[in-house]
């Protein structure tokens, strides 16, 4: 009768506030039962596969909201199947592409030719944004509607903040009105024109032309306004400063329906990176001051900040072998994603129950999808991990193809031995 | 199609209505009095005014209909008089209806070609209004693109000034040539069940409607997308809904209005198909309306963009060439009461 029961495992269920050890048995790819303590005799019978956990964490497969497709377009740095199976390694279970590809996703049949083209995939389930407006130009809004009866889960602008104040009304308004969520990168183009890392004195030391964090604010701070108008839900996208944590916290005190995401450079990192030209530390937004470090990690543990991404993207090794200006911004991240953000738990700065909520219930309410609740009726997309298995940061062994990261030679802990997407095995680590 | 019309007509209900039908057949609707001198909008009129110049309309309609001759005096209302289409913008439906009324109550009409005219020289509107009023015009009819215009204009000319669309503000005549077409066609307004659906927040047609219709106490309900909602339209007494099958369920009147694609820019609504997709009225969507609901459109369609055009062509459910015909009926009830008031001053 039961096709999977996964037992003896330190169950964490963020939805019910459950860390403990207990089990969970899948049938038809649906979580049947999910409780503390072992199953009863009677269940175990009827079991088709048992898997004794050995005292290690099963938790709800991870929902990564921010990851940059090259699947259509750059399928040479990374295509859609080694995206998903890379994933699934990594714990994550969905995916959430951007509208970054080539061509840009604003369009409803590329919505639907992408997760059909998943669908033929054994690997994390694949959820996209459409593009805000065409082209991700920032002017003209796209077709959100005919995207989102396509399932679009929410519209972005990839990494080119919406400016245009009346552009960004009118698409609050709009995805009020279908009821998704408007992501925004958040930066003032205008303050940030040229600039090659965060401003400060670092970047004055190393003649780098500096971004202001203000500039991330500045944009959190009018969109709060255009969000008080329209009543729309408000994503802030991997936030980087004190100033946003201060303002997305200021929001969510109000009842504003606004909801924000980092990614692990932000709190594993700061500026002083930078320090070598190293260009694995060029991302986007840049790598900011100590105190904003501490910032976004006070902002994940008070729960201002609802959820981690990986902020992920298959960067050109060619692009990135440049001087540090022209060198293309952002890393993979999907390999790292679990342990940087069980770093948090190692450190007592966050509970495994918080990691796990930032990781998969969070995200997943946002969106509005199925994950982060080991409960009943639920699709099996779980990770099973050991969460103190030490490691050390290799992108030569990376399950993804895109092999630059910042934390290269970083030990880490906790490390993923299988995942399951609707009870069916996408990794199994041998 | 000539037959519909007649089809139409015959099956004009005769029963709440039914005491004006009734009276009428003894004793017409007199002309309407107005407490104003100019006919600027809806708002500010009251309810005996509107009713009596939809009552007067609905003679004028008969008249029409029953392709009747004209005859003194009604021929000879406008008599000597001169009527000024002074057009702004671009109409055919409205300066040729205007036209055909104040022919037919026998005034003498003059249309500026506004394109050709002096306007383009660079003439203010307050220089062009001084010009024309030199001239002695009784009646103005003005269509303008700005919200006001209108108004402005009656400050500063003598005639009697009506308002034949300002911007996004009013289109008076409109909205009384919508009402007449509904009372003719169903026999009341009251208690009826009205979405006014699409661009609401450009359009004149939408806010003379709603000012009109409530007033007569209709029940009426907004269907359009959030970004062509305008700021607190609430106020106005009606129901907000972001989704046309929702929004038109259970409604006697479907009132598409024009999505003016000439200003679309991509923001506002991302394109044709996606509106058509969602706001576009066709027989599936319809289908949520009342088994016998009806369809209005001031016009002109845009055809696949607000209403596809099997329903627009449904000789069974559109009132679409009904509202253009009593048009004309509305805008003589209109003429004469200001030419009346004229005469008396």
């Amino acid at each position: 009768m039961t096709d999977l029961l996964l037992h003896n495992a330190r169950l964490i269920d963020p939805a019910r506030g459950i860390d403990a050890t207990g089990h969970i048995a899948v049938t038809d790819g649906v979580i049947t039962a999910a409780g503390t303590g072992e199953p009863d005799k009677a269940s175990m019978k009827a079991v088709a596969q048992s898997v004794d956990c050995g005292g290690a964490c099963l938790a709800p497969g991870l929902v990564d909201m921010r990851v940059q497709t090259s699947d259509p377009g750059a399928e040479h740095l990374e295509d859609l199947a080694t995206l998903l199976h890379a994933a699934a390694a990594g714990g994550i279970t969905s995916i959430v592409a951007l509208p970054d590809a080539r061509p840009v996703i604003d369009d409803a049949s590329m919505i639907d030719s992408l997760s059909l083209r998943a669908t033929r995939i054994d690997g994390a389930r694949l959820f996209l944004y459409g593009a805000a407006t065409t082209g991700l130009q920032g002017k003209a809004m796209a077709e959100l509607g005919m995207m989102a009866e396509a399932g679009a889960v929410g519209f972005a602008n990839g990494t080119r903040t919406i400016m245009d104040s009346l552009v960004m009304r009118r698409l609050l308004s709009y995805c009020g009105m279908l009821d998704k969520p408007l992501v925004q990168h958040c930066e003032d183009h205008a303050l940030t024109a040229g600039s090659e890392m965060n401003e400060s004195e670092t970047s004055t030391r190393l003649g780098l032309i500096g971004a202001p964090a203000a500039a991330e604010a500045m944009v959190i701070d009018r969109d709060l306004h255009l969000v008080r108008m329209t009543g729309a839900r408000y994503h802030a996208a991997h936030i980087s400063t004190r100033d946003a944590v201060d303002s997305i916290r200021r929001a969510k005190d109000e009842g504003l329906a606004v909801t924000a995401d980092t990614a692990p450079p932000y709190f594993m990192l700061n500026e002083l990176s930078v320090s070598t030209y190293d260009t694995a530390f060029k991302l986007a937004p840049p790598l900011r001051s100590e105190d904003d470090r501490e910032a976004i990690i006070e902002g994940i543990a008070d729960g201002t900040i609802d959820a981690i991404a990986s902020d992920h993207i298959a960067v050109d090794g060619d692009a990135k072998a440049q001087p540090f200006g022209p060198a293309q911004p952002g890393a993979s991240g999907i390999d790292t994603l679990l342990a940087l953000a069980l770093s948090l738990v190692h450190r007592e700065r966050i509970s495994m129950l918080r990691a796990m909520e930032c990781l998969s219930l969070a995200p997943a309410s946002i969106l509005d999808i199925d994950g982060g609740a080991l409960i009943e009726g639920a699709a099996a997309d779980l990770v099973l991990f050991d969460p103190s298995a030490s490691w050390v940061v290799r992108a030569a062994d990376f399950a993804s193809n895109s092999r630059i990261t910042p934390f290269e030679g970083l030990p880490v802990q906790g490390r993923v031995r299988s995942s399951w997407v609707g009870g069916m095995p996408v990794f199994t680590r041998s | 199609m000539p037959p519909a019309y007649k089809l139409i007509f015959m099956t004009k209900q005769s029963d709440s209505g039914s005491r004006n039908t009734a009276t009428l057949a003894t004793t017409p609707a007199p002309p309407a009095r107005l407490a104003s001198k100019h006919l600027l909008g809806i708002e500010g009129l009251n309810p005996l005014e509107i009713n009596a110049l939809i009552d007067r309309g609905d003679m004028f309609a008969d008249l029409i209909q029953e392709e009747q001759p004209i005859t003194p005096p009604l021929s000879e209302v406008l008599k000597g008089r001169t009527v000024l289409n002074l057009f702004f913008e671009n109409s055919t439906r409205t300066r040729v209806s205007f036209e055909l009324a104040a022919k037919n109550l026998g005034g003498s009409v003059l249309n500026i070609n506004v394109a050709g005219s002096s306007v383009k020289k660079g003439e203010t509107l307050l220089d062009t209004a001084t010009t024309l009023n030199a001239m002695h015009p009784h009646i103005l009819v003005v269509r303008h693109n700005c919200s006001g215009a209108a108004q402005l204009l009656s400050q500063h000319v003598d005639a009697a000034v009506i308002n034949a669309g300002d911007g996004r503000h009013e289109h008076p005549t409109q909205a009384l040539l919508d009402a007449l077409t509904i009372k003719r066609r169903v026999g009341r307004i009251e208690g009826l069940k009205i979405a006014i659906c699409g661009d609401i927040a450009n359009s004149r047609v939408a806010r003379s409607n709603i000012h009109l219709l409530s007033t007569l106490g209709a029940e009426i309900r907004l269907v359009c997308p959030a970004t062509l909602l305008p700021d607190a339209v609430d106020a106005m007494g009606v129901e907000i809904h972001t989704n046309l099958e929702q929004g038109i369920e259970g409604v006697d009147i479907v009132m598409m209005l024009r999505l003016q694609t000439e200003r679309m820019e991509g923001t506002e609504t991302p394109s044709q198909r996606e509106y058509f997709n969602m706001f576009g009225l066709d027989r599936r969507k319809l289908m949520r309306a009342a088994p016998d609901a009806l369809i209005m459109h001031p016009g002109p369609m845009n055809r696949g963009v607000e209403i596809d055009s099997a329903t627009a062509d449904d000789v069974e459910k559109s009132l679409i060439r009904t509202q253009v015909e009593i048009g004309v009926a509305a805008r003589m009830a209109c003429l004469e009461a200001l030419a009346t008031k004229e005469g008396a001053a």
